[in-house]
């Protein structure tokens, strides 16, 4: 990895007075291919990541979602998603807003940081362990069925009234699979800061508004719980990106000064997937060599 | 357990649900707070990504120790 030493110390609230500042010249619509490149440049990971991130937890709540609808009606399942969704929505810029106005930049950075490595870890973790075959991979299909037959032991039976237990169950499924969303929208989008007049939270908003319009409208579509949708890939995707960003942001608050500024970005992300390709490498055979192991009978099994 | 202990537990879960990720993270960072000030931003950095990666790289082995047993 290449760090040199110290460079002069830039302070982190220059560093996004800058950022926040208007963009000379890019007023003029020649000028448009420009802005949105940089706009893309700057804010383009902070709309992947959001995106992403909020695929893999939409999947997951659809499938709750998927079941009330199935079992009870569409119309406490959707109610109840909407719920959640102007629950978020109200978290999200409260919670933004909040975080933005009392909390100063440097100790934002260094609780985000954390909060991030700490996120992207436990996504890294589980994805490493799926790819490694230590843990079985998130069978949507066999969730579905499990609910389904739950509540159908329960005696849910379909009707066309508003069901308070079906609003319950699908603002629940969403709201909490969508916290972790809203966090990372958060996060994200205070870290990226303002530019040429675009809120990073608003940037962070629109990757998952668009990931909730994709999975809900393909979930719709199929009327069937979102199985091909490659859930450890994504996670394993977001969790690179979850520990890179906030390694990054989080050594910033910390007083750490990175080689290239915003360019060291790209060799933590390299850094964590060599490390987690490395590690999934050698899981793997430790786990196929335990299973060979298992397989042999032992000496007293023979006697 | 009380609501206090469950709220807790909920929060913990929330945020890490894994005691070794969330000590190395916090070493990470309190050992990169305190290093920057005292010594070299290269020395630094290093410990501080470093501390990151044996937390995971624990975690994992603690996961595949515990599943070959």
């Amino acid at each position: 990895m290449i760090i040199i030493e110290r460079p002069p110390r830039v302070k982190p609230q220059a560093k996004l007075r800058l950022a926040s500042a208007p963009i000379a010249g890019v007023r003029s619509p020649r000028n448009l291919g420009l802005l949105v490149g940089i706009m893309i440049a700057h804010f383009g990971a902070v709309f992947v990541a959001a995106f992403l991130a909020s695929a893999v937890e939409f999947v997951e709540a659809f499938t709750i979602v998927l079941v009330i609808g199935v079992t009870i009606n569409w119309r406490s399942s959707l109610a109840g998603t909407a719920l959640a969704v102007v629950a978020l929505a109200v978290i999200v810029g409260i919670l933004g807003t909040a975080l933005i106005r009392y909390v100063p930049l440097e100790t934002l950075r260094l609780v985000v940081g954390l909060l991030l490595v700490l996120f992207g870890l436990k996504w890294l973790k589980k994805a490493i362990m799926r790819y490694a075959g230590l843990k079985s991979l998130h069978d949507e299909e066999a969730i579905y069925e499990e609910r389904l037959a739950e509540l159908r032991a329960r005696g849910a039976a379909p009707g066309k009234r508003l069901d308070p237990f079906g609003v319950v169950t699908s603002f629940k499924s969403v709201l909490l699979e969508g916290l972790e969303v809203a966090f990372i929208v958060i996060t994200f989008g205070i870290q990226a800061g303002n530019y040429a007049g675009m809120s990073g939270i608003a940037v962070a908003t629109l990757g998952a508004a668009l990931a909730f319009l994709v999975i809900v409208g393909a979930g719709t579509l199929v009327r069937a719980p979102l199985q091909r949708v490659p859930e450890n890939t994504l996670k394993f995707v977001v969790g690179i990106m979850l520990a890179s960003f906030g390694t990054f942001w989080g050594g910033e608050g910390a007083g750490l000064l990175w080689w290239g500024e915003d360019l060291f970005l790209l060799a933590l992300v390299a850094f964590y997937l060599a490390v987690s390709g490395l590690l999934i490498l050698l899981l793997r055979a430790a786990s196929r060599r335990a299973e060979a192991g298992s397989d042999r009978p032992t000496r007293r099994a023979i006697e | 357990m009380n609501r206090v202990l469950r709220a807790l537990s909920a929060v913990y879960d929330f945020f890490a649900g894994d005691a070794i990720l969330l000590a190395g993270t916090v070493i990470a960072f309190a050992g990169a707070f305190f290093l920057s000030r005292v010594a070299t931003n290269a020395l630094a950095a290093i410990a501080f990504v470093v501390l990151i990666v044996a937390a995971l790289i624990t975690t994992l082995l603690r996961e595949a120790g515990g599943r070959s047993k």
